[in-house]
């Protein structure tokens, strides 16, 4: 310890370098959260001049209405179902790519690329992917029509909405995954391999326990994600419908704050789903983190 | 001892290799074809240098690297194309390959799970195995929590649990501290009998393998350089390469040529008579060399080396360097004049050519087949 004493001797040196950084991240991050909770107290006009301190009262609003609980239940769905989906096929592609891994090195490096796209670009090619008269699904719809329409069926738009989360999701899983299946030593599964355990056995005996911090990792990072960053798709594939069938809780706030001029409205349900995220990965790592507790 | 605890007990397989080989490409051959037997309930030890192919030859018979060419026999049943599962062998591997995830017990019992056998069945079979091992107190640990000789029972533990006929080591002692080893080994030796199953054990120290093995197999690039018990290897090495492997410090090999009555050194010294004539290698144990008897080697301490028990001298002769054992307690100074014999009836000679021994050379007792037959 003392080393890094002497490497720094002024104390204001560490502050100021981490200076900028905290700048932004209190401007950028802090302010708004604080804000939004302040704001939820509040009926705020939406073009400025004033506001009235109201209480509970729009905790009691938004909790009363029905559009808001239809969104959370939403929200819960794709969670569920897109944050699974987008740990598992990485998984499966990890699993499978661990066994033969002639080009596993550039490999690993080309699946990380797609990390780099935004949202909305991702968006904008899967609407036109789903497109029901161009896209892939065009000739199942000319064998029977109507089968896929995104733009009138909830179903269909929800699952595009699914699709493109898992998708964007793959590489970054696909990654810590795979180094994580690597960092199994071989021996392991020649043990296995001597007490019988056949290739399936293996996955589910050995390898899948052995990489639970990385399963654990990526399914809390996905949990999160998927409530938050799928505003971008959101609003590039669906708009939030049909028929309100893909307005997710973060899709709302957008609407009834931009759209609607809800900012009071928006800053309660944002709290609410602020709150809701820090419980979430709270009780991760509460019944999930405290299970993983071996050493290689 | 009282009682002894037989019921782990396995039905030994003989194990016979025909032919098998080893090879990546067509330019690089691990192992060219190897015919050996071993028999049932037999405790080999497969010695040889890194990278001599010993770990390979191990991982064809347990059934985790397939054979280029050749068949695989154990028991009576052609294993070569089988999943290790169905080899009946069991394996303990160098860095033991504990399930960290796992308990000790559930270690222990994993093969017997993925076989179908009963809960309660298994946990029998744990406990005796534990107890057989030391490792009762043990049971609900995991294995970061122990040392490593308790992960080493662990693994052994493991391995014997299903009773296999046929029990392979991959240098299982190699990460254990010097007396560890030692202990490991002499647990090992008491287990072989009680269990009984046919055992291989690969590894690159003499030592283990001198005190372990009925016979040992001694590997060079692939091959086969001897095949006997440690006393006839000790006594007979059937090459230079197993005289310089076995023994420590190894066996002195000297350069000589033979005139059709005496062995000289390159500096015309006469170190024994023969009657052949030609280039050959002469091999002395350093605890052989007879010092200051009178002899007419002469030469002068280079380097002493005090162990203790003994010392070892360091010398040179015709350019060449040779090393001599002596009790300790011997006033001898470095720089010091000696005068060394090498008694006949001690030396052996190999072929300079091939390194092969040429047995009977100095027409004693000691021929091969005499000491084989020590064995038989």
């Amino acid at each position: 310890m003392s080393s890094e004493s002497s490497l720094f001797s002024h104390r204001w040196l560490p502050a100021l370098l981490l200076a900028p950084l905290m700048l932004l991240i209190v401007l950028f991050f802090y302010v708004p959260v604080f804000q939004a909770f302040y704001w939820s107290f509040f009926l705020e006009q939406p073009f400025g001049g004033g506001s009235e301190f109201v209480g509970l009262q729009n905790f009691q609003r938004v909790l009363s209405d029905p559009e808001f609980w239809g969104a959370t239940g939403r929200t819960v769905i794709f969670m569920l179902t897109a944050s699974s989906l987008a740990v598992v096929v990485p998984l499966m592609l990890a699993v499978a790519a661990d066994r033969k891994i002639g080009m596993s090195y550039p490999a690993r490096n080309i699946l990380v690329w797609p990390k780099g796209i935004a949202g909305a670009s991702i968006g904008v090619v899967f609407a036109f992917i789903f497109n029901p008269f161009v896209g892939l699904m065009a000739p199942l719809n000319v064998l029977f029509p109507g089968l896929w329409n995104p733009g009138i069926d909830g179903t269909d738009a929800f699952v595009t909405l699914v699709a493109a989360h898992v998708w964007s999701g793959i590489p970054f899983n696909f990654v810590i995954l795979l180094a994580g299946l690597r960092s199994i030593p071989p021996t392991m599964y020649q043990a296995a391999a001597m007490d019988g355990a056949g290739p399936w056995r293996r996955i589910f005996d050995v390898q899948l326990p052995l990489i639970m911090p990385q399963l654990f990792l990526t399914f809390v990072l996905e949990f999160t994600e998927s409530i938050t960053s799928v505003f971008a798709l959101i609003d590039t594939i669906t708009g939030g419908g049909p028929g309100g069938s893909t307005t997710l809780l973060v899709y709302k706030i957008y609407v009834d704050g931009f759209r609607g001029f809800d900012l009071s409205g928006a800053s309660t349900q944002t709290a609410i789903l602020m709150v809701f995220v820090l419980l979430l990965a709270a009780c991760q790592f509460f019944f999930l983190g405290r299970r993983i507790n071996y050493e290689r | 001892m009282t009682a002894i605890d037989l019921s782990i007990r396995a039905a030994a397989a003989e194990i016979e290799l025909i032919g098998v080989t080893k090879s990546y490409d067509a330019k690089n051959t691990i192992i060219p074809p190897i015919d050996v037997t071993l028999r049932p309930g037999e405790f080999t030890v497969v010695l040889g240098p890194s990278g001599c192919g010993k770990s390979t030859l191990l991982q064809m018979i347990a059934g985790l690297e397939r054979v280029s060419g050749g068949r695989i026999v154990i028991g009576g049943r052609e294993v070569q194309d089988l999943e290790p599962k169905h080899r009946g062998c069991a394996m303990v591997f160098q860095n033991y390959a504990l399930y960290p995830h796992m308990t000790v017990a559930e270690n222990m019992a994993y093969s017997l799970k993925v076989a179908g056998v009963s809960k309660a069945a298994r946990a029998e079979r744990v406990a005796k195995v534990a107890k057989m091992l030391g490792l009762a107190d043990f049971l609900e640990r995991k294995p970061s929590q122990l040392s490593g000789g308790q992960r080493q029972r662990v693994a052994i533990g493991r391995a014997i649990i299903r009773e296999p006929g046929v029990l392979l080591f991959d240098e299982p002692l190699s990460n254990l501290d010097a007396q560890l080893r030692h202990d490991m080994r002499v647990e090992l030796a008491e287990l072989h009998r009680r269990i009984g199953a046919t055992s291989i054990f690969v590894t690159h120290d003499q030592v283990e393998a001198m005190t372990l093995a009925d016979r040992i197999l001694i590997l060079n690039k692939g091959r086969i350089e001897q095949f006997d018990t440690p006393k006839v290897i000790y006594h007979n090495p059937a090459s230079v390469f197993v005289a310089k492997f076995i023994g420590s410090p190894p066996m002195n090999i000297l350069d000589v040529t033979g005139d059709g009555s005496v062995l000289r050194l390159a500096d015309g010294q006469v170190v024994a008579s023969y009657a052949g004539k030609g280039n050959f290698q002469l091999g002395i144990r350093p605890e052989d060399i007879a010092v200051n008897d009178g002899g007419s080697i002469k030469t002068e301490i280079r380097y002493r080396e005090d162990l203790g028990s003994h010392e070892i001298l360091e010398t040179k002769i015709a350019d060449q360097n040779l090393r001599i054992a002596m009790p300790f307690g011997v006033e001898i100074d470095t720089g010091q004049a000696l005068s060394l014999s090498f008694p006949q009836a001690r030396l052996h000679l190999f072929e300079r050519e091939t390194g092969r021994a040429i047995s009977g050379a100095f027409g004693d007792a000691k021929s091969q087949s005499a000491a084989a037959k020590e064995y038989q």
